[in-house]
């Protein structure tokens, strides 16, 4: 096929109906105000405005596979700008989680951390610091955890000595069982997947 | 005035000393907090990575139940990210009945139901339109006169609904200070994000973020730094080495919470209730020169 653009209407249908607020997408009139908002787009491969550009090209390959989707600091910097009214953290939320579903991996460290955070919140209804820290630190195993752990470990040290770190390990909320029915069926019912 | 208090994770580890000075420095002012029994996880800001949408409004959906069981008051979320969590979800389930009966469908799971009439609101906000500058003025006994202080808002304490102060151009933080004697500096990129939840894993591309609100803060004049956020207080205050280190830059700015200030200005112990010595760049030097 010659070259040009190639329009895939298939990914933009497939964003709009399984993409967590994808169809907030068919309000963007590509002004550019959230890209000149964003503290972060500078390091991004495409601005959120070049990517709902690319859902609406049908450009699957570049969206789920741009790090731009999981470089978002949640700011809301973009969302209160938008003259659309888009909300704009949300549709890039929803999509980096579509990508993780659909086996891209748009940042690694990030994705990692992140991942990490879920199942934690998961396991025991919370979130403990020092546990996710280690669970993240390790994830590409044991010499890459230790290389991390001594890499960040004069910070921790000045944490622990100054009372901003929790000693014991944090315990399971009381309703922890309960509490995972309800993710288990909210992963479910909602869009793009989810639960553990 | 009475609250139930929702602190969150954060504030029970590195973000301990907001929780430590928040406690005492309220209570001077009268206000009275109850702990939501049983409280889970916000999700924060990284959450969407491993769950939908839905999942995330559960979490938060089951906490507002917890508290609407237990009474009738606001419910006050010093973590910014908690806040806008938690706001958030009651929003839209407020504003959607389809929404709504999905989400109590799924916290029957849990023999909860939410019927909507819980406010969920900031630190900032209760403190401003509830207690008001007038009794906070009332209460300060060491006023810190002639201190000045860059008020950081950053991103999730006001956006994206400022339902208490300006998205753009925020003043609470600011009145607040004034009202302890301080002198608010005030800084352009107050309203520029710190890098959030994903500081620790872009670390490169958010030393410039830090780097450039402490600049502007310092050239504007500023002291020290104040936060509402255990967020911004842990990416401006704890990686101010490595930033020196990557940028060349020789940072050594105290970063304090509110509430911190308000314990210091409200003559109560700068250890026990202003918790001063859990922060990891001292602010007492500067504090003691403003006091005398």
């Amino acid at each position: 096929m010659k070259d040009g653009v190639n329009y895939n209407p298939s990914f933009t249908q497939e964003v709009f109906r399984n993409v967590d607020f994808g169809d907030e997408i068919k309000m963007c009139m590509q002004c550019g105000v959230c890209a000149a908002s964003c503290p972060l787009s500078l390091k991004m491969d495409f601005s959120p405005r070049k990517i709902f550009s690319m859902v609406r090209a049908g450009k699957r390959e570049e969206v789920l596979g741009s790090e731009a989707i999981m470089l978002c600091t949640s700011c809301y910097a973009c969302q209160v700008r938008c003259p659309r009214g888009i909300p704009v953290v949300d549709v890039m939320h929803g999509l980096a989680n579509y990508a993780v579903k659909q086996g891209y991996v748009p940042r690694k460290e990030t994705c990692g951390f992140a991942g990490e955070f879920w199942k934690q919140i998961y396991r025991i209804g919370r979130i403990d610091e020092k546990e996710l820290s280690r669970r993240y630190f390790f994830l590409e195993g044991f010499f890459q955890g230790l290389k991390k752990t001594l890499e960040m470990m004069d910070m921790g040290i000045v944490m622990f000595l100054h009372k901003r770190m929790k000693l014991l390990p944090e315990k399971k909320i009381k309703g922890i069982d309960s509490l995972r029915r309800m993710l288990d069926k909210a992963g479910e019912i909602g869009k793009g997947g989810g639960g553990s | 005035m009475k609250y139930f208090l929702y602190w969150g994770c954060a504030l029970e580890a590195s973000g301990s000393n907001f929780l430590a000075s928040l406690k005492p420095a309220c209570k001077s002012l009268g206000m009275e907090f109850e702990e939501i029994d049983d409280w889970n996880c916000c999700g924060a800001s990284i959450s969407y990575v491993g769950a939908n949408d839905l999942s995330i409004k559960v979490l938060n959906a089951r906490n507002l139940a917890l508290a609407e069981t237990k009474g009738d008051y606001d419910i006050v979320a010093p973590c910014s990210s908690c806040y806008i969590q938690m706001n958030k979800v009651n929003h839209e389930i407020q504003e959607n009945e389809q929404l709504a009966s999905q989400v109590n469908e799924i916290l029957a799971e849990g023999g909860l139901s939410y019927k909507g009439t819980i406010r969920v609101r900031h630190i900032m906000d209760v403190l401003f339109h509830d207690v008001g500058v007038d009794r906070i003025r009332e209460n300060v006994v060491k006023p810190l006169n002639g201190l000045k202080v860059g008020g950081y808002v950053g991103c999730q304490s006001v956006r994206p609904y400022g339902e208490y102060d300006s998205v753009e151009k925020p003043v609470i933080q600011d009145l607040l200070l004034e009202a302890l004697g301080i002198e608010a500096v005030s800084f352009p990129k107050k309203m520029r994000c710190c890098g959030s939840g994903i500081f620790l894993t872009e670390m490169e591309y958010c030393f410039g973020l830090v780097s450039e609100i402490l600049a502007d803060a310092l050239s504007n004049g500023a002291q020290m730094v104040s936060t509402v956020c255990p967020m911004c207080a842990m990416n401006l205050e704890n990686y101010q080495g490595r930033i020196n280190k990557a940028l060349g830059t020789d940072f050594d700015v105290p970063i304090v919470y509110l509430t911190q200030l308000m314990a210091v200005a409200f003559g109560l112990d700068w250890k026990k209730d202003a918790a001063l010595d859990y922060n990891i760049i001292p602010p007492e030097g500067v504090l003691h020169a403003s006091i005398g």
